[in-house]
């Protein structure tokens, strides 16, 4: 492995992980989700330095389509679109870096303790094409499998989403949640029973 | 090539085709009004002058980084897309053994950074045209790598010069004649022109480009000629057989091809009406992806 | 670059997606410290099928299974929020309290 390489794999690992942690510290929703696609793009790099062109790249290909998407959600879903005001959106905080630290330390020391092989990929080893034969030969039923969830995951993501329903529509009578505990909904209450009947469609 | 001539062979390919690009735009612009074109080889150069001599603009609040860092990114991606395409059998400047998804990469991030563009500047009018374009930039994305995996199955390898190699006897664009097509409406959508336009069209005021002026509008304007160049070289190496062609060197064939296809696209950008986002959505999802599946079954049957 | 650096690395990217998810109140947010989890399993999983396997193919596999899993989870993640919205209005995971007694 030569120099420029390991600087290279510090550098990708260092974003990786930086860019990692400033997801949860970031303001903006937006921000936050690129911020992970650096983090992805950052481990897809590590891929290709790793000898696997095919699974980093397609690493980086599908993040970009998916941080797009969690963007868009991300705006569409939070009240605070923009995440132009700060805010701390956090729960059991102390807990949940106590959790944090301790997967980091378990991890590490069951990966230090532990004697790994060291049976390096041959440089000539064709491994794209290895890839493909494995996909569509031996583990060709993994392979399936994996297709017919994705197809199972598509309807059953338009049957969660959709408005309506068995019981009628999904957002029948919903309000906003309060803004403190036990208060009035947030933002604007529905008409009750107004008088103009304009309906604005 | 050397690899120094190769380099410049590929600046060289960029810059000349985004010129060409321009001088077309500008040759149609003149024609549809019924005027001589006034220099019309000189002028891109002017409007170049002419944006750079302007003051550069400032929103407030915007994402600074994000802001000036987008358009950078976008001629980068551009530069990125050139670099996969063959000049001829020895020189590419990235022989990638996966050149495909590495295409597939650049049309991914093109969204984001053209998205983050649009929302970095913190003003409605380009958030919008960020918003509209990830809504159609997404699916016709889709739609183009059905179609490029189509294109790779002949060649059994994802390499960009094993597909050319496996185009000696027939091109790709009457082995699989839905390919080109489908792929062209790419190039209009990743440079949003014509009726694809919708991140920095006129309704938006220049939508995601509206509050950008001086040297971030000049880079952002040729990265979008650039990004036009890249799918053209792209469509004319996977479909039209690249540098392959009697007679002439294959560099030469190469840059005549590409500059067939952007004849097309420039055509196609100009006759073209822009439809509303919504309509547009259900054209790409209900028509055009079905026909993408098409051609990759096509594709699939002709192989066996 | 060996393999403990990178399982190092996979380690540290787990640890922080597990403290995203637990901690954030936006279930966005908190797809996000997933995201980020199976992003570490994803580096594990190449490290040990480049250094450790000798590049067997069905290490190259797996990291195919853990990206249709990652497909999987947004998919499903974001038809549930979707349906959470439409039943709460809101983002959040405090707004789902009607199983707790």
């Amino acid at each position: 492995m030569s120099v420029v390489d390991d600087m290279a794999f510090w550098i990708f690992a260092l974003t990786a992980i930086v860019s990692g942690w400033r997801v949860f510290c970031t303001d903006s929703m937006v921000r936050a989700s690129f911020l992970l696609l650096a983090s992805f793009i950052a481990v897809g790099l590590i891929m290709l330095l790793l000898g696997a062109p095919y699974l980093g790249i397609a690493t980086i290909f599908m993040m970009g389509v998916e941080m797009m998407v969690m963007a868009l959600f991300m705006v569409m879903y939070m009240m605070n679109p923009a995440g132009l005001n700060p805010m701390v959106m956090v729960h059991q905080h102390r807990f949940s870096i106590g959790a944090g630290i301790a997967a980091f330390v378990g991890l590490a020391a069951v990966m230090l303790v532990t004697d790994f092989a060291d049976n390096p990929v041959a440089s000539d080893a064709r491994v794209v094409t290895d890839l493909g034969k494995e996909l569509l030969g031996d583990s060709m039923l993994i392979f399936e499998t994996a297709g017919v969830t994705l197809l199972a995951t598509m309807v059953a993501s338009v049957i969660l989403s959709s408005r309506s329903g068995r019981f009628g529509p999904a957002d029948e009578g919903s309000v906003p949640p309060p803004l403190e505990p036990g208060g009035q909904p947030a933002g604007r209450l529905p008409e009750e029973g107004g008088g103009h009947g304009h309906h604005h469609h | 090539m050397t690899p120094i001539v190769l380099t410049m062979t590929w600046v060289a390919f960029l810059l000349g085709m985004a010129w060409y690009i321009a001088v077309l735009d500008g040759l149609w612009a003149a024609a549809r009004e019924g005027r001589q074109p006034r220099a019309p080889l000189a002028n891109p150069l002017y409007r170049c002058a002419t944006i750079l001599r302007q003051q550069s603009n400032l929103t407030e609040a915007p994402d600074l980084l994000n802001w000036r860092l987008a358009p950078a990114l976008y001629a980068g991606l551009a530069g990125t897309g050139v670099a996969l395409v063959p000049f001829s059998s020895a020189s590419v400047l990235a022989d990638l053994e996966v050149g495909i998804v590495w295409w597939g990469a650049v049309e991914a991030l093109t969204v984001v950074v053209v998205f983050l563009h649009g929302w970095s500047a913190n003003s409605q009018l380009g958030l919008i045209g960020a918003y509209r374009y990830v809504a159609i930039g997404l699916p016709v994305m889709l739609i183009s790598m059905f179609v490029l995996i189509a294109a790779a199955l002949p060649a059994e390898s994802l390499a960009v010069p094993k597909i050319i190699e496996s185009q000696h006897e027939l091109w790709n664009v009457i082995r699989q004649p839905l390919g080109l097509p489908l792929f062209l409406l790419l190039g209009l959508s990743l440079s949003f022109r014509g009726p694809f336009n919708y991140a920095d069209s006129a309704d938006l005021a220049d939508g995601t480009a509206s509050e950008i002026s001086g040297a971030a509008r000049l880079v952002w304007e040729f990265a979008r000629l650039a990004m036009l160049v890249a799918t053209a070289a792209m469509a004319a190496t996977v479909f039209l057989g690249g540098y392959l062609g009697p007679v002439l060197p294959g560099p030469l064939w190469l840059l005549l091809k590409t500059a067939v296809v952007l004849v097309l696209l420039v055509a196609l950008s100009h006759l073209f009406a822009r439809i509303s986002p919504s309509r547009m959505l259900t054209l790409i999802w209900i028509v055009l992806m079905p026909l993408a599946f098409i051609d990759l079954v096509w594709a699939g049957l002709v192989a066996l | 670059m060996t393999l403990t650096a990178i399982l190092l690395v996979a380690a540290a990217l787990i640890g922080i997606g597990l403290y995203g998810t637990l901690s954030q109140q936006s279930f966005v947010m908190l797809m996000m410290g997933l995201e980020l989890m199976l992003n570490g399993v994803l580096l594990a999983a190449v490290g040990f099928w480049s250094l450790a396997a000798g590049g067997v193919p069905t290490g190259q596999l797996l990291a195919i299974v853990t990206m249709a899993v990652m497909a999987v989870e947004m998919s499903v993640g974001f038809a549930l929020i979707t349906a959470v919205y439409r039943n709460r209005q809101a983002d959040m995971t405090e707004s789902l309290g009607t199983m707790k007694h």
